[in-house]
């Protein structure tokens, strides 16, 4: 009965924002228009300084506004579009968008419900395939979004240099809270806890020597050009928050294998038991690096188009946009095989704690 | 010295030091998965070119990479990869629908100030690249969680000669699910990390909660966190049907 009722609970809110999100137009003060009719026309070939074939086609467009005073009423405007689209829109029957400042262009598309159903999306394929799991892993996810926001909200209003503390303390909260929540409050919690937080600070000195040591020779930090802060800081504390995950998620897995092998058999020798968490070692290291790996590098993938078809050369391109995305995933790694030791060994005195009382 | 060079070199003795000689065969295939990115991207300028079939062949690569080379080739590793490819096939039509929808292609308004000396007339179908795009940030921890489900279960099969088929996928399902809260948070993590630049100048221009939930590099990042995450969780019920199917094959 309560199994039903947490399911109806689920169903309800899910439609209801949806139904909220798909009609939230007078909530913002910009006008949004919804397309009726597009007729397009003037299909022209472009040819660009480097020979790149596109087309560029201007639409007509007969759009109806959805909020303000004007509400109801329709309005023509002109939108053109390249075949790449990689800046332009192509616009069609029912998009709606916001109309720029000056009232005849487009401005941006309306994402909110498309950004809302995905997030329902994540969330009922994580209910559905992880139950009560799935359900403290959305949980976990979104206290952690609001510790980062909170935590970047007291930097803004701080100095500059107050950036690493305020990670510093928000990296303790975030491992603290998100290993309780995957695997309950026990020793093996506390064990990927220490080994989590020894790790990530450990691999973060590696990563700040390393860095200066070499004068941050190859890194360019011009793609974080549009901040007005000090990007070195940013990319240090990006560092340390972006590590962390994969930090964990290898302290977790070896703590509870090396705990389930204790408990399998209470008498295990200790060199059997180091033995064998380092198998498991050994075995998530490749796989864990490269989840790192393809989540910075596959980004600029866009960017290295761009760069390539405008006859960048091949190094230029590289380093202008890899570079600090690699040293994230490098010093990531780094991060990822130290942490292996380190919980093995931190496991290892408590398991060796735990023989001892017996 | 090169700052990048020396990290690869400290991951390098590391991943030697700690993992002995399959350690070094995991560094090599980082090098090789690289290579592989790198080389997609190049396929990638000719506008003739389908970057989803480019991708889809890519990640058949980069999976065979982390799992045949590092792991050998066997039952489990094979399960696996079907696993990978299986989930990667059935993300990419749900992934281009959406970004179709919600068109969080190319680049978005903030990012283009800096791109005013290149041209953007590209002929390259930016639809199709924002789709390999999100798929290729998925695509390690996919790998990664197939993996993890496969590997317990050979073992829990060995162990059990007379499981029969249904155990064995719920057997499969539970250690995926404790894998999945962990995975989930390790991409949410690198994601936060890459993007925190990106959050603190939208914070710092004092963006209004509409302007960022609607901007395109913002609903763009979060479509992919959220569909990568999904990957991860669509992996376990594949891998554990997959390997159960066929572990437990003539026997019943």
């Amino acid at each position: 009965m309560k199994k039903y009722l947490i399911y109806l609970l689920v169903l309800v809110s899910f439609v209801a924002s949806i139904i909220f999100v798909n009609n939230n137009h007078e909530l913002y003060d910009r006008t949004i228009v919804q397309v009726t009719d597009v007729t397009e026309s003037d299909k022209s070939e472009v040819k660009d300084q480097n020979d790149n074939e596109d087309y560029m086609v201007t639409q007509q467009i007969t759009a109806r506004i959805l909020n303000g005073a004007d509400k109801g009423e329709t309005m023509e405007i002109e939108n053109q579009y390249s075949g790449s689209q990689s800046i332009h829109f192509r616009l069609k029957e029912g998009t709606e968008f916001f109309l720029a400042n000056d009232g005849e262009s487009v401005g941006t598309i309306k994402r909110d419900k498309y950004l809302l159903f995905v997030a329902w999306l994540f969330v009922l394929v994580l209910l559905w395939v992880g139950r009560k799991q799935g359900a403290w892993s959305v949980v976990s996810l979104a206290v952690n979004a609001v510790i980062l926001s909170v935590a970047l909200d007291i930097y803004i209003r701080n100095s500059d240099n107050s950036l690493l503390i305020i990670c510093g303390i928000s990296i303790i909260l975030f491992t603290i809270l998100s290993l309780i929540m995957a695997s309950g409050w026990n020793e093996k919690t506390l064990t990927a806890i220490i080994a989590t937080l020894i790790a990530t600070f450990a691999s973060l000195l590696i990563a700040y020597l390393a860095l200066l040591v070499t004068d941050e020779q190859g890194l360019r930090y011009e793609e974080m050009s549009f901040l007005t802060r000090n990007p070195h800081l940013i990319f240090m504390g990006g560092l340390l928050i972006g590590s962390l995950g994969a930090v964990m998620d290898v302290a977790i897995t070896m703590a509870s294998s090396m705990f389930e092998l204790f408990d399998k058999n209470n008498k295990i020798k200790i060199s059997t038991l180091r033995q064998s968490g380092l198998e498991i070692g050994k075995d998530i290291m490749g796989t864990m690096t490269n989840i790192l790996f393809f989540a910075y590098v596959s980004g600029t993938i866009p960017a290295l188009l761009l760069y390539f078809m405008n006859a960048m050369p091949l190094g230029f391109t590289l380093s202008m946009n890899l570079s600090l995305e690699l040293a994230r995933a490098l010093a990531g790694g780094i991060g990822i095989v130290i942490t292996i030791p380190i919980t093995l060994y931190i496991s290892i005195f408590f398991i060796k704690r735990k023989q001892a009382r017996q | 010295m090169n700052a990048l060079v020396l990290l690869a070199a400290i991951l390098f003795i590391l991943m030697a030091v700690v993992g002995g000689k399959k350690g070094i065969k995991s560094f090599i295939a980082i090098l090789i998965n690289f290579v592989v990115v790198i080389g997609t991207v190049l396929m990638m300028n000719d506008p003739n070119a389908n970057p989803i079939v480019l991708t889809l062949v890519a990640c058949g690569i980069i999976s065979a990479v982390s799992l045949f080379y590092i792991n050998e080739i066997n039952s489990k590793t094979k399960m696996a990869f079907l696993a990978t490819i299986l989930t990667t096939l059935a993300l990419l039509f749900f992934i281009f629908i959406i970004t179709e929808k919600s068109m969080i292609q190319g680049f978005s308004e903030e990012e283009s100030d800096s791109l005013v000396t290149f041209s953007v007339y590209i002929g390259i179908d930016f639809i199709k690249v924002a789709t390999s795009v999100i798929i290729m940030s998925t695509i390690g921890a996919i790998v990664d969680a197939a993996i993890s489900i496969t590997s317990p279960m050979q073992e829990i099969r060995e162990q059990n000669p007379d499981i029969s088929r249904k155990d064995l996928f719920m057997s499969g399902m539970r250690i995926g699910r404790d894998i999945l809260g962990t995975s989930s948070n390790t991409l949410f993590f690198a994601f936060f990390g890459g993007y925190m630049g990106l959050i603190i100048w939208f914070k710092d221009l004092s963006y209004s909660m509409g302007e960022i939930v609607n901007s395109k590099v913002f609903s763009g990042e979060m479509i992919t966190i959220l569909t990568a995450g999904m990957g991860v969780a669509l992996v376990i019920p594949i891998a554990a049907s997959v390997t159960a199917y066929y572990l437990v094959r003539g026997t019943e």
